[in-house]
């Protein structure tokens, strides 16, 4: 996977650019509009990251010129301008997916693969991990072909675990996923521990080891 | 009291007290002037009658043998005249009041007695003028002064009511624009037709310092968003070099520990920025209101949102919606804000209690209302629960949240009537208040 990060903030770029090369994915960097146009027109690239504030070029010309190309890159917006017409009109001139700033680094890679499914026409949307299946479009859970019931926030968490398996979350990640549409100043609330709570009992019945670990402090892992 | 009928007033006392004086005085100064008249004709007469003694001489009055007097008063006896023919001239050249018996009657005269002599005799002349005739008259002339003043003090009364009201109307103008202004947002300058410089002066200076406000409320509502919006990119690169951190394997538990610190510190930095970015943007208007939003639904949709945390505190909620109304407004907007008030009756609550949201029908339109079984807030922090970073005594300490701020701000935009009482110890009730359009 190739990517061009569009960024003109040199410490931001350099961030996403050690996260996502940790990730596997092959990173360009580009802090002008003028940059960006030419690294486009030149390689190959799947994935353009692009900041819409860049101090040369406007974001949306630089995604017009992206949506003229022939192998048709995905396209993520990531803009300080968060307003509803921004994201409509980012969208609506062929963006993929547009995230205001500032987002989460795990939020980033959900959308990113998220996208490369819809792209790569991957019908499944089951994740199968040892037994335990989850399945995104009709938000079902089972395990051993028994059903599991969860409440959505409890599905969305799991989900979430899941999508980033082997990786601490801390309680801030899981809230700011699970309550985003909320504008939460209780940034310090203990609700999520309650969700977590309740998953594990109900994971309890089927799973038969304790796969969701509690890192004392931190937050909570999906170890498999 | 208005200006006006304090103007009009004043002039009316003042007038009043001048016919007063008028209505005290005018008695003694007509019965003056009236006396003098009477003097005057007294002394006319007098030349007459010795015009006529000269004419035919004084024996047709009085014969020298006879030693007789010659008298004569007119019907009424109003005025009488005499002569009669003295020893001595004792008597000076005088006018005085004194009593005469004529026909077995006192009356009391104005005469005017003189001695003269003539063709070797003295005599003694005498004029007089009832004087109850004087009063009358005098009576009569004060009487049409007093209607001719009263109706001159009400004619000019009204004339300066009317010219008072003229004058002032430039000053009734500018209040009346004055009372139409709910937010200095809304003002318009406007000059003003008068030619009273001191209107012009005021009406200029309130527009002035009105525009001035204005474009200090503009002002201070772009700073607001440009300075959050400015803050976004920094928090963004915090964000992602902690993410970073966190993620990477190396690091040791307790290093985790403390960026999960910073961690919180920046997402409230990030939740102070995002309502203060809200906020301006409600103010700034940039949101639409034309979504038909469901009482009930919204109700529903925030009491499922919010399901787990009345179970985590272990509390009742009661919904309690039965009667359902459509208002036109920006639904997420009012999500967040009956979320908010929702999540605050929550967290302020006792163990086991109980949070209600009721809506209905009542007078002038549609009310929800959530109240609480909890902590309650005294009466005197009431007032400051909606301004922006005032800090609020609340049992888990201090509250720096802008979760009421931006209830307020979204009622204003939608202009929903926004009340709460406050019980401490039993309770808090938020009332919203869809008026009828």
């Amino acid at each position: 996977m190739h990517i061009l990060i569009v960024e003109d903030e040199k410490s931001l770029a350099s961030e996403l650019e050690h996260f996502l090369t940790k990730e596997h994915y092959r990173c360009d960097i580009a802090h002008t509009g003028r940059a960006a146009s030419e690294k486009i027109a030149v390689n190959r690239y799947d994935f353009i990251l692009l900041d819409l504030g860049l101090p040369d070029y406007h974001g949306l010309d630089l995604l017009n010129e992206a949506r003229e190309l022939e192998h048709q890159p995905a396209i993520i917006i990531l803009t300080a301008r968060g307003t509803v017409e921004d994201r409509i009109e980012g969208l609506s001139r062929g963006a993929d997916d547009y995230l205001p700033k500032p987002f989460s680094l795990l939020e980033l890679q959900v959308r990113m693969q998220a996208i490369l499914r819809r792209k790569f026409n991957v019908k499944s949307s089951v994740l199968t991990l040892h037994g335990l299946e989850i399945d995104s479009s009709s938000r079902r859970v089972s395990y051993d072909s028994s059903e599991i019931s969860l409440t959505k926030k409890e599905f969305d968490l799991l989900h979430y675990l899941l999508l980033h398996k082997n990786r601490i979350l801390t309680r801030l990640q899981l809230t700011e996923h699970i309550w985003g549409n909320v504008l939460e100043d209780d940034y310090d609330s203990n609700y999520i521990d309650v969700h977590v709570k309740n998953l594990r009992k109900k994971l309890a019945a089927y799973v038969p080891n304790d796969w969701l670990e509690t890192v004392r402090g931190v937050g909570y892992r999906l170890s498999i | 009291m208005r200006l006006q009928s304090k103007l009009t007033l004043s002039s009316a006392v003042s007038k009043v007290v001048i016919l007063l004086l008028l209505v005290i005085l005018l008695p003694p100064l007509i019965h003056r002037v009236a006396l003098h008249n009477t003097d005057k004709r007294l002394l006319e007469k007098k030349e007459q009658v010795f015009d006529i003694i000269e004419e035919r001489g004084i024996e047709s009055f009085i014969s020298n043998e006879t030693d007789d007097m010659y008298g004569s008063y007119n019907l009424l006896k109003e005025e009488f005249i005499s002569l009669e023919p003295i020893a001595a001239p004792q008597i000076d050249n005088r006018i005085e009041n004194s009593y005469r018996k004529v026909e077995n009657e006192v009356l009391e005269y104005r005469v005017l007695s003189l001695a003269f002599e003539v063709e070797g005799g003295t005599y003694l002349l005498e004029i007089g003028r009832s004087l109850s005739t004087i009063r009358e008259t005098s009576d009569t002339m004060q009487q049409y002064a007093i209607y001719f003043l009263v109706a001159i003090v009400l004619l000019t009364v009204f004339i300066e009511l009317a010219f008072v009201k003229i004058l002032l109307r430039p000053l009734t103008l500018i209040i009346w624009r004055l009372q139409r202004i709910g937010h200095p947002d809304s003002f318009k300058p406007v000059k003003l037709g008068t030619t009273t410089t001191d209107f012009v002066y005021l009406n200029d200076t309130i527009n002035s310092m009105m525009v001035q406000i204005k474009e200090a409320f503009l002002k201070e509502k772009e700073f607001i968003g440009n300075v959050s919006h400015e803050l976004l990119t920094p928090v963004s690169i915090l964000q992602t070099k902690l993410e970073n951190l966190l993620t990477d394997p190396a690091m040791p538990e307790e290093m985790l520990v403390k960026l999960v610190e910073s961690q919180k510190t920046l997402y409230r930095l990030k939740s102070i920025i995002h309502a203060l970015l809200l906020i301006s943007r409600i103010e700034n208007e940039q949101y639409l209101k034309n979504e038909e939003v469901s009482m009930k639904t919204l109700a529903k949709d925030v009491a499922e949102e919010i399901e787990e945390r009345v179970e985590a505190k272990r509390l009742t909620l009661d919904l309690n919606v039965t009667e359902d109304m459509t208002w036109k407004a920006n639904y997420s907007l009012l999500f967040t804000m009956l979320f908010n008030v929702v999540n605050n009756a929550i967290k302020y609550n006792k163990p086991g209690g109980t949070v209600s949201i009721v809506g209905r029908n009542t007078d002038g339109g549609y009310t929800l209302s959530v109240t609480d079984t909890g902590v309650g807030m005294p009466e005197d922090q009431l007032p400051n629960i909606f301004n922006r970073f005032k800090r609020l005594q609340v049992p888990d300490g201090e509250s720096y949240g802008l979760g009421l701020p931006i209830v307020e701000t979204v009622a204003k935009f939608h202009n929903i009537l926004l009340s709460v009482t406050s019980q401490p110890g039993s309770g808090t009730c938020f009332s919203f208040l869809f008026k009828n359009p």
